[in-house]
């Protein structure tokens, strides 16, 4: 978890400003962090539902019986 | 209770630099597991935006559930295993999601609510979000707090009516690296109070010796469960290779005794400017909860769960998706995976041995028109 934080810190702490212009690959449909909203929707409860962790992601999306 | 789904609603900022006036989209979700359960749930969405600051977005799913879940732990046959009992049900889960956001120069707040309701299981929740970028709109904080009321209920039991409330804290950083790269960091941690035992989980066990000769439990968990889960998400684009990197790692604990880490690494490639596959292999593992135990321990415990869910195991997952984008603003898409779960593939010893291992199937496929 350190480990995690610290290379997170440096990871921001390097980086430079990219300006608009140069955001073009950034702006690419891959470089999501998520799938289209139903695809992300619908995978939400697909793992959490078999294992004994979930969320990370967002708050607010409530529960289900999930057997 | 049987569905495998719900929503998220409040979703950190997707992708960074885009822009779109909305969206509409349909999905459909096939799960699978070999001898037990099998889920469709059909999704269909939409996303606007309005008088440049407003976005509006909305969903409606539906879980359709059928075959048999396990529901009790025996060591009738000599080891404890999983018995599958009662006959096979079917299930309906609708559930809806409906978030606003308005944005004020650099900060944007927004709200969300969700209704989850199955046979046996309603759930109510709500979210608020606000995000400010920064840095010449490098740098994105997120802070977040969401709340969500259940009531469990029984198809066995119709006595049983109770209820859980759980607050949700997020504070989360999207950071733009190099015109290639960024990412995504997000903590998450919930407080619940209230139901938490399965009511269609139990553990039968027979003693070679002593009285009485067996004791049957039903499940009993702590009345309280804090969790944090702290997810960060990697994307570096590689212009010469037209392929991009998916790093996603995921650290969970809670008080209940369960440490699980999640890796996941995919990569996509794209052929041409309308084609694209990402493979991906996801990697989980986790420690089991301090109560879980597949048998009833002499003296009975004031807490005991037979729920392998709560055990110690590891699972690997590798999937592959396509993707066909057309110049009309249509996207195709198409994802097929594989779930398998097993004590063996847990990291760092032996996983618990009463698990047993889990083989599930299933494809996800949607059709999104942007305008």
């Amino acid at each position: 978890m350190k480990a995690l934080a610290l290379t997170l810190l440096i990871a921001v702490t390097g980086c430079a400003n990219v300006a608009p212009y140069q955001r073009a690959h950034l702006a690419r449909p891959d470089m999501a962090f998520e799938s289209n909203l139903g695809v992300a929707k619908a995978m939400e409860k697909t793992f959490p539902a078999k294992e004994g962790a979930s969320g990370g992601a967002s708050v607010g999306g409530g529960g289900c019986g999930c057997n | 209770m049987q569905a495998a789904l719900a929503l998220p609603i409040l979703v950190v900022p997707a992708r960074a630099g885009a822009a779109e006036v909305g969206e509409v989209g349909i999905a459909v979700l096939g799960y699978k597991e070999r001898g037990l359960i099998k889920v469709t749930e059909p999704i269909i969405w939409a996303k606007g935006r309005f008088a440049e600051v407003w976005e509006v977005s909305g969903s409606v799913a539906v879980d359709i559930v059928s075959g048999a879940s396990p529901q009790l732990v025996s060591n009738a046959t000599g080891q404890p295993m999983q018995t599958i009992t009662g006959a096979s049900v079917t299930d309906r889960r609708k559930i809806w999601d409906a978030k606003v956001s308005r944005r004020f120069d650099d900060t944007t707040l927004a709200a969300s609510r969700n209704v989850s309701r199955e046979e046996d299981y309603l759930s109510h929740a709500f979210g608020i979000e606000v995000r400010h970028d920064f840095n010449q709109r490098n740098t994105t904080l997120v802070a977040g707090y969401g709340r969500s009321n259940d009531r469990i209920r029984s198809s066995d039991d119709p006595l049983l009516d109770e209820g859980r409330d759980t607050r949700e804290y997020m504070v989360g950083l999207v950071q733009v690296l190099s015109p290639v790269a960024v990412v995504q960091s997000t903590l998450v941690a919930t407080r619940g109070e209230g139901w938490y035992n399965d009511p269609y989980k139990q553990t039968l066990t027979f003693y070679p010796s002593g009285s009485p000769p067996f004791a049957f439990s039903g499940d009993l968990r702590p009345s309280s469960r804090d969790t944090v889960a702290w997810l960060t998400r990697y994307r570096r684009h590689f212009p010469g290779s037209a392929g991009t990197l998916h790093a996603d790692y995921r650290y969970f604990h809670d008080d209940w005794g369960i440490r699980a880490h999640t890796l996941e690494v995919g990569w996509v490639q794209s052929f041409g400017a309308r084609w694209s596959l990402r493979p991906a292999l996801r990697y989980y593992t986790q420690t089991a909860a301090d109560f879980y135990s597949p048998l009833v321990p002499r003296p009975q415990p004031a807490l005991i769960s037979s729920d392998q869910r709560l055990a110690a195991f590891g699972g690997l997952s590798p999937s592959l998706k396509a993707t066909l984008r057309l110049e009309s603003g249509t996207t195709f898409e198409a994802t097929a995976g594989y779930v398998y779960n097993s004590r063996s593939m847990r990291v760092g010893g032996e996983g618990s041995p009463a698990f047993q291992p889990l083989r599930a199937y299933y494809g996800v496929v949607s059709i999104v028109h942007e305008f």
